[in-house]
């Protein structure tokens, strides 16, 4: 496979590697405002690699629901909650450690073993032009989420309603002695 | 690249990115002026003819200040909010289309940033990032009224970016595109022969929400609790001083131009009029004064209002903006969609 190195694969290698370094300093960092604010440019990034991947129209949706909503709900949360700094704590539970080893071991061998087999797309190798991908565009995915992809679009939609309603009932507090 | 992409470029790229800081300048003093003229007194009036020069003045005070960081403030974080603030504001304006169509040695070239298919939704993507700048100001500074004032911004933000957003989705179902292009190009003709075709008439309520919540996008009075400086001192920039203060009132009135050509394009038929067809050069000079007199119209708007209504309290902002706005915008967008359905629009 020879590719030849385009603006855009670097462009998306760049963001990607971004996206991932944030990615880590959203993990390991002890702030939890510091940590939202690392996932903010990591979600960035990965809107970057969407408009290379020729779907403007996910990463517009990602900066606007994720960048843009979610995470400035969590943000206003944290600083209305003002929690600090966590400490460095001993681990008193080795397992933990272990556990967690192991999980990222699994997960490796699993994504090595996804992506052996898939290609870079064709948009980087230089032969892009008359491949239009065109997925990520606006019509044609209405097109598929009004018609294939209608009925799991609606049941994710009742799924998100029940977790509104039941964090709902869980943060509402019965009021005892009404009226007094 | 050629001399004629670097012409285009100019055009569509450095032009816009250079003046529309610079425009900060005329519209401090035309703010001023037009608060002392309804206040009933001569407001800035020495320097220079009209006190034009005040405005000058102020940017070299500004330039030259001490920048001062508050000891206990996060820096990195202090020092990168007014950035976010100016970029988020300069980016914006790349997909409104402020003039129309030129030919440059045969080739066509649109007089917009950046003709993009996604058009408004990128828009909105960078106001929801620019939430970061005034919430990260508030924040890091370290100070109770920045903070509170970072806080109250966000909730009023998220709060008035729903209605924006489903305002603006009656205009992009009406001209089934997210092109700002094409919704210009929706609005060219009239109706009867007289009444041009702009979205104002058959939206009007969404231009009413729309324009309602830019007030509050760009924390302009009567929605500027952010800032409310009779109990948060400045708000979100107390602790800001010199050009990185400087820096957030940029970008306040970039953020009013851009509301305002936003207004103007989406409602009010961008650069075109009924009846005008731009013909070479001197109908795309003619074009953007169009534009250039209509988004100056709403810019006088919002000083005006800033000047003549007092600030809601905080719940009031909160009722209005869910319980009133957001139900007019979804009673708009059922409106347009059956406009649509039955092909009357």
């Amino acid at each position: 496979m020879e590719d030849s190195v385009t603006v855009e694969r670097l462009l998306f290698d760049a963001s990607a590697i971004v996206a991932l370094l944030f990615a880590a300093v959203m993990v390991l960092h002890r702030h939890p405002v510091k940590s939202v604010l690392a996932l903010v440019v990591s979600f960035f990034s990965l809107a970057i690699c969407y408009v290379l991947l020729t779907a403007p129209f996910i990463a517009a949706i990602q900066v606007i629901v994720y960048a843009g909503a979610i995470l400035v709900l969590f943000l206003f949360v944290l600083m209305l909650l003002n929690i600090p700094a966590e400490e460095h704590r001993r681990d008193t539970r080795p397992i933990q450690r272990f556990l967690s080893g192991a999980g990222i071991l699994v997960f490796g061998a699993m994504l090595v073993a996804l992506l052996r087999d898939a290609g870079v797309p064709e948009r980087f190798t230089g032969a892009a032009e008359q491949a239009p991908a065109k997925a990520g565009e606006v019509l044609p995915l209405a097109r598929l989420l009004f018609s294939e992809y209608l009925l799991p679009f609606e049941a994710l939609s009742v799924l998100l309603l029940a977790a509104l309603v039941g964090a709902f009932v869980l943060a509402r507090r019965e009021p005892r002695g009404a009226g007094s | 690249m050629t001399a004629v992409d670097w012409i285009v470029l100019v055009l569509r790229v450095v032009l816009p990115v250079l003046i529309l800081p610079a425009l900060v300048v005329p519209l401090t003093w035309l703010e001023r002026r037009g608060a002392a003229f309804i206040q009933d007194r001569p407001g800035p009036n020495r320097v220079g003819p009209f006190g034009l020069a005040q405005a000058i003045a102020d940017t070299v005070k500004m330039f030259t200040k001490e920048a001062v960081v508050p000891g206990s403030a996060d820096r990195f974080l202090f020092l990168l909010a007014p950035g976010i603030a100016m970029f988020a504001a300069l980016s914006t304006f790349a997909i409104v289309p402020y003039s129309s169509t030129i030919e440059i040695a045969g080739r066509q070239v649109p007089l917009i940033g950046a003709d993009i298919p996604i058009g408004i939704l990128y828009l909105f993507a960078i106001t929801s990032l620019s939430v970061y700048a005034i919430v990260l100001a508030g924040w890091s500074a370290n100070n109770k009224f920045s903070f509170m004032g970072g806080i109250r911004s966000s909730a009023q933000i998220i709060s008035y970016e729903l209605a924006m957003t489903t305002a603006a989705a009656g205009v992009i179902l009406a001209a089934s595109s997210f092109r700002l292009t094409d919704v210009v190009a929706l609005q060219q003709g009239t109706w009867l022969g007289v009444i041009p075709r702009w979205n104002v008439l058959p939206q009007f309520l969404g231009f009413v929400v729309f324009f309602v919540s830019a007030f509050a996008e760009t924390n302009r009075l009567p929605f500027d609790l952010p800032e409310a400086e009779a109990e948060l001192v400045a708000g979100y920039h107390t602790e800001y001083s010199a050009m990185r203060f400087g820096a957030f009132q940029m970008a306040e009135y970039v953020n009013v131009v851009v509301a305002s050509a936003l207004t103007t394009t989406l409602y009010f038929g961008g650069w075109s009029l009924p009846g005008y067809h731009p013909h070479g050069v001197v109908g795309a000079v003619l074009s953007l004064a169009i534009f250039s007199a209509k988004t100056f119209f709403f810019i006088c708007v919002f000083i005006w209002v800033r000047w003549t209504l007092p600030r809601f309290r905080y719940d009031q902002l909160m009722r209005l903006g869910w319980k009133a706005l957001l139900p007019l915008a979804l009673l708009n967008l059922l409106w347009i969609a059956a406009l649509v359905a039955w092909r009357i629009l």
